[in-house]
């Protein structure tokens, strides 16, 4: 079934929002059942929506709280572009953010396909390590 | 209404202008404010700067070729997914996946954003290069 602007624009705020409050069980709800997940960094591979979700806590453990802001949501048909900043505190204190885009294609009120692309030399900053950061912070 | 052959057109235009090397259709396809952003020193390059680096890379190398282009239209602008392979003096062929997000006005770019990942340089400019 088709989705409408409105509704993909919606379902594309509430991924972000679980994400942000760290709910996979909501996260699980939105991802169809065969959704992938490609990323252009990690080796670029595909992953399953349920093997993303499954590794989820764990990433989560490397920040205190993380917020996706700025964020640029435009439709088309079957799906949405977004552009964002992640901004993460790290237990250390260390405030970084990365600049990401994420195209994500939706069908049945879900979504089934999401193509991430950031950049992994901006790595050492977000996690406050690194030349880096430190010129980050200067 | 959405000009969704227009905005189709005006990608294929803009990315197949450098693969041919086609610097006049190129700079056609900015509008005269244009700015690219990008994604790893968050900074809008402006239109000059943006088309002197286009040049220096359509001079420089061998071949620019934009394969798997993957493009949605939206009111007002373009996302195309591709992966950039680039054939380099020395017959190295580098390659980047790459999103490039455009806003459009008057039937010309006037924003970008263009993702990539400077983690994988020796990807994309050997891995020599890549060192230095």
């Amino acid at each position: 079934m088709s989705m409408t602007d409105g509704e993909i624009r919606e379902l594309c705020n509430r991924f972000f929002d679980a994400y942000q409050d760290r709910r996979v069980d909501e996260l699980a709800d939105i991802y169809s059942s065969d959704c992938v997940v490609w990323h252009n960094v990690f080796g670029g591979r595909e992953m399953s929506g349920k093997d993303n979700l499954a590794a989820l806590p764990a990433s989560y453990e490397g920040q205190r709280r993380r917020t996706y802001d700025d964020r640029i949501i435009n439709t088309f048909e079957g799906g949405f572009v977004i552009q964002y900043t992640l901004h993460g505190v790290q237990h250390s204190g260390h405030k970084g953010a990365l600049w990401i885009c994420i195209v994500g294609l939706c069908s049945n009120g879900r979504i089934t396909r999401i193509d991430e692309y950031m950049d992994s030399g901006r790595f050492p900053a977000w996690r406050g390590a690194g030349p880096a950061a430190r010129e980050n912070a200067s | 209404m959405r000009q969704d052959w227009n905005l189709l057109a005006l990608c294929d235009r803009f990315f197949d202008a450098i693969e041919q090397k086609d610097f006049p259709t190129l700079e056609q396809c900015y509008a005269p404010e244009a700015m690219v952003w990008h994604s790893h020193d968050c900074l809008y390059q402006p239109r000059d700067a943006n088309l002197a680096t286009l040049r220096d890379g359509m001079t420089r190398l061998k071949k620019m070729r934009f394969k798997n282009r993957r493009v949605h239209t939206f009111e007002g602008g373009f996302v195309q997914q591709h992966t950039l392979f680039v054939t380099h003096p020395n017959d190295f062929v580098g390659q980047m996946d790459v999103c490039f997000v455009a806003f459009v006005r008057d039937g010309m770019i006037s924003r970008a954003y263009e993702y990539f990942d400077t983690g994988q340089m020796d990807r994309f400019l050997g891995p020599r290069a890549g060192a230095a």
